[in-house]
C-alpha cells in the first residue's frame, strides 16, 4: 500500500519536472546567453552636419558622402525681386569618405570668397549604456584647413599662406531619448592673416546645436555659435551665427533646410565672420542635400 | 521497501536522462526582400536557440541590431526607422517541434515549427516547416525557411518607400545545435 503512494508520488513529480513550461525554456536562455553586453547609441544626429556645424556623425566605414549647400541672399534685400534671395545664391560642395568607422576625411569647396577647404573627423568615444563602462557622449574632434582664393584688395603684398584659416572643434554630443540630441563644441578658429596688428589670430568660442524629431523622418534643428572675447579684433562688425531648420529624411538622401544668419558655409567664415543680425532681418535661406554612397561593403 | 528503493532509483536514474537540452550560439539568419525596384537582403551570424529534445520545445532568440546590410544607412534606418530597435530590441520565435524526430538516429527528418513569432514586440502564431538533419556526431540542425510579413508585426513602410520594400519577407534559418 506504501509503496503504491511512493510510486505514484514520484511519478507524478517526475512528470512536472518532465514537462519544462516555455517560459522555462524562454529564462534559461537568457540567463545562460545574456543580452549582449553593450549597445552603442546610432544616429544621434540625422546627418555630419546640424546646420552650419559638424555633428559627431561620420559616414559609415567604407562609405562616401557627397553634400550640397545653398545658401540665398538675404530675404531682407529685395526678396521678390530677388526670388528670396535666389538669385545671390552661395553653393558649397564637399565630398567625404570614411576609411575607418572612427574617421572620415574629405574636401570641399564654398562659393563664398571661392573658398577650398579640406577636412578631417576623428571620433573617439561613443556612447552606450549595457555592462561595463558606458561614455555618457559621443565626442569627436574636427579640423578643417581653408584656403581663400579671391584676389586681395587692399594693395599690399601677400604671402600664399595669408589666404589660410584652420578651425578645430571638439564635438561632444548626448542623445538624451529617441526624439533630442544635444551637442557642445568648444571652437578654436585660427586666422593666419588679421585686419590690425593689435588683433588676435586665435577666436575662441562654444557652439551648441540641437535637434528634435518631430517624426521618424522629420528634425527639427537649432544651433548658436557663441563667441568668446568679442573684443578680440578692433573692427569686429559680426554677430553670432545662430540658425534654425528642419532635417527630412528619405531613403538615400538627407535634404535640410534653414535659416540663418550666417552668409557663408565655409567654417572660420560662418564661425566668427556672420554679417548678419537676425533682428535687422539678415536672414539667409539655405538648404543642403547630403548623399551617400557606398564603395566598400561589409560581408554579408 | 527494497522494491520501493528499486523503482525509485530507477525513476530517478532515468529523470536525470530526461534533461536533454540543446544549444546554438551562432544561429545564422538571412532576411531577403524582392521588388521589381530594389532588393533588399541582410544578414546575422549570433542567433541564439535551445532545443529541448525531449518534449520537442525550443527557442529561437536574435539581436535585431546584429542584421549587417550592404549599405549602413540601410541598417540605420532599418534599426531606427523600421524596427525600432531601441525599443524592441529582440526577435523571438518559440514553440513545438513536431514530427517524429528520433535524436539517437543520425537521419534526416522533416518537421512543423508551431509556435509564437514575435518581431517588433508584436506576436503572430507561424507554423512553419523545417528540416532537422541528426548528424553521427550527435548534433542536431535545424534548416527553414519561411515568410513573415511586416504588416502582421506593426512595421510601417510608409507610401512613398512602399514599392521598395516586398509585403511578405523570405527568412533563411540555419542552425545548429549541440548538448548543453
Amino acid at each position: 500500500m506504501q509503496c503504491k503512494w511512493l510510486m505514484a508520488i514520484a511519478m507524478a513529480s517526475a512528470y512536472s519536472l518532465y514537462s519544462f513550461a516555455q517560459q522555462d525554456l524562454l529564462a534559461e536562455l537568457d540567463a545562460i546567453a545574456p543580452p549582449p553586453a553593450k549597445t552603442y547609441v546610432f544616429a544621434t544626429f540625422k546627418g555630419t552636419r546640424i546646420i552650419n556645424q559638424q555633428s559627431v556623425e561620420l559616414p559609415a566605414s567604407g562609405v562616401g558622402q557627397f553634400v550640397i549647400g545653398h545658401r540665398f541672399g538675404a530675404l531682407n534685400d529685395q526678396p521678390l525681386y530677388n526670388l528670396f534671395g535666389l538669385d545671390v545664391a552661395q553653393i558649397r560642395f564637399e565630398y567625404s569618405y570614411s576609411p575607418k568607422k572612427w574617421l572620415n576625411v574629405g574636401a570641399g569647396r564654398s562659393s563664398g570668397s571661392k573658398t577650398y577647404d579640406g577636412f578631417a573627423k576623428v571620433r573617439f568615444t561613443r556612447q552606450s549604456s549595457g555592462s561595463g563602462f558606458n561614455w555618457p557622449v559621443t565626442t569627436a574632434y574636427y579640423t578643417n584647413a581653408t584656403i581663400v582664393t579671391t584676389p586681395f584688395s587692399d594693395g599690399f603684398d601677400h604671402y600664399f599662406t595669408d589666404r589660410m584659416a584652420y578651425s578645430h572643434q571638439l564635438l561632444v554630443a548626448r542623445k538624451f531619448n529617441e526624439s533630442f540630441s544635444f551637442q557642445m563644441a568648444p571652437t578654436l578658429v585660427h586666422f593666419n592673416l588679421v585686419q590690425t596688428a593689435t588683433d588676435k589670430n586665435d577666436r575662441w568660442g562654444i557652439a551648441f546645436g540641437g535637434r528634435y524629431k518631430l517624426t521618424q523622418r522629420m528634425a527639427l534643428t537649432g544651433e548658436y555659435m557663441m563667441r568668446a572675447d568679442p573684443g578680440a579684433w578692433e573692427n569686429d562688425p559680426y554677430s553670432n551665427a545662430l540658425s534654425i531648420g528642419v532635417d527630412i529624411e528619405t531613403g538615400g538622401h538627407v535634404f535640410q533646410f534653414h535659416l540663418t544668419n550666417a552668409r557663408s558655409m565655409a567654417d572660420p567664415q560662418w564661425m566668427m565672420q556672420t554679417p548678419g543680425q537676425w533682428g535687422k532681418g539678415d536672414v539667409f535661406l539655405g538648404f543642403n542635400i547630403t548623399r551617400v554612397f557606398t564603395h566598400v561593403a561589409p560581408e554579408l | 521497501m527494497k522494491k520501493f528503493f528499486l523503482v525509485a532509483g530507477v525513476m530517478f536514474i532515468s529523470w536525470s536522462s530526461f534533461a536533454q537540452k540543446m544549444i546554438s550560439r551562432d544561429t545564422y539568419v538571412h532576411f531577403y526582400s524582392a521588388t521589381p525596384v530594389e532588393d533588399i537582403e541582410a544578414s546575422l551570424k549570433d542567433g541564439i536557440g535551445l532545443l529541448n529534445t525531449v518534449n520537442n520545445q525550443f527557442v529561437f532568440q536574435l539581436n535585431i541590431a546584429s542584421f549587417t546590410f550592404e549599405k549602413a544607412l540601410m541598417q540605420e534606418h532599418f534599426n531606427e526607422n523600421y524596427m525600432e530597435s531601441s525599443k524592441y530590441p529582440k526577435g523571438i520565435f518559440k514553440g513545438t517541434l513536431a514530427g517524429n524526430v528520433d535524436y539517437n538516429k543520425a537521419g534526416r527528418y522533416s518537421v512543423t515549427m508551431k509556435g509564437q513569432m514575435t518581431i517588433h514586440g508584436r506576436d503572430r502564431e507561424m507554423a512553419v516547416p523545417a528540416t532537422v538533419n541528426v548528424t553521427r556526431e550527435g548534433l542536431v540542425e535545424i534548416e527553414s525557411t519561411f515568410i513573415v510579413k511586416p504588416s502582421d508585426h506593426d512595421i510601417v513602410i510608409p507610401s512613398l518607400v512602399a514599392n521598395k520594400i516586398a509585403k511578405e519577407i523570405e527568412v533563411k534559418v540555419k542552425s545548429t545545435l549541440r548538448a548543453m
